[in-house]
């Protein structure tokens, strides 16, 4: 168990080690394992179908021209979230909708204050309908949610993705999960406490 | 009994978050890759037209710096062909006169090594 994690590890590090070289086929096996995590980023973001593969090729092309500059101080993972992230805000500046999430960031906009309808919930699976729920949320909520409940990132990885303080990611956090439980509270049972 | 809930709620949430798969097009990952060849392609592109027009701007260069020397220091110009011309057999006076105009024959070696670089360059550089 232990040689197979070390030759796993030193697996890895070559790989880094070609990507990092700017090797094509690496580069390839890059796109290949996270590209479903841009796409993610972006849809969170609230981009449209059609902007989201051209935000995500986007992201790809800036990661492949940054990708020298990599140090290892974070998760490939979580620098490629950054890039994600800041590629997506910056599409959404373009098409005139970063108003949008400015006013979002500084708390201006109140979220979408009625529940699921019924037959929404009553007719989907559950974990659809939690994500139609995340989908309701504003925009930088519904990706620290996404950062925190589904890529297990912490507070601190997440402060570094959306450039912002940690008290503001424990805001966004606490605000989200209050609004998914009222969203949610058919789904989960009316026992569950809404008021957070 | 709280907590519990709270955290029957956070596992249900990340349990369904997780599940979630994202749609993503079949072929991204090898459009992706023409992609960067392309930008790679236009990359390599720009470094060779680049480097033509250094070499360009080094042929223009050498062919002002002769006119203008021609032109102020005629006497130099003479003796400096004159000097070039006898240099064979007279290598004891060329290190004579490089010794009185090192620093004008030092200029002319750097220009005269550039558009050298730049001839050969322009020539036998990246095809």
């Amino acid at each position: 168990m232990f040689l197979a994690d070390e030759a796993r590890k030193k697996q890895d590090e070559g790989w880094l080690d070609k990507l990092l070289a700017g090797d094509h086929q690496a580069f390839a096996e890059f796109v290949e394992k996270y590209k479903e995590m841009v796409f993610l980023c972006c849809r969170t973001l609230g981009l449209r179908e059609d902007e989201i593969e051209d935000a995500a090729s986007e992201t790809f092309m800036a990661a492949y021209k940054g990708i020298s500059r990599y140090r290892g101080q974070a998760k490939l993972g979580t620098w490629l979230w950054r890039i994600a992230y800041r590629q997506g805000v910056n599409y959404l500046r373009k098409n005139r909708r970063g108003k949008q999430l400015l006013a979002e960031q500084d708390g201006q906009l109140a979220d979408s204050k009625e529940q699921m309808p019924a037959a929404v919930v009553h007719s989907k699976e559950k974990e659809k309908i939690v994500w139609e729920a995340v989908g309701r949320l504003p925009r930088l909520w519904a990706v620290a949610t996404v950062l925190f409940y589904r890529e297990a990132k912490n507070i601190k990885e997440i402060a570094k993705i959306m450039r912002v303080r940690q008290n503001t990611v424990k805001t966004y956090l606490f605000r989200g999960r209050k609004r998914l439980k009222e969203l949610l509270a058919e789904v989960v049972g009316e026992s569950i406490d809404v008021g957070g | 009994m709280s907590v519990d809930k709270e955290k029957q709620f956070d596992e249900m949430l990340g349990r369904a978050l997780r599940q979630h798969s994202e749609a993503v097009p079949a072929d991204f990952t090898k459009r992706m890759l023409r992609q960067i060849n392309s930008a790679e392609e236009q990359r390599i592109l720009a470094r060779v037209v680049l480097q033509e027009r250094l070499s360009l701007v080094g042929c223009i260069v050498l062919g002002i710096i002769v006119l203008v020397v021609a032109m102020a220091f005629p006497d130099i110009a003479v003796s400096l062909t004159k000097q070039l011309m006898g240099s064979i057999s007279k290598i004891d006076q060329g290190i004579e006169a490089f010794r009185y105009n090192w620093q004008f024959y030092t200029v002319f070696a750097g220009v005269f090594g550039f558009v050298v670089y730049s001839l050969v360059d322009l020539l036998v550089g990246d095809s």
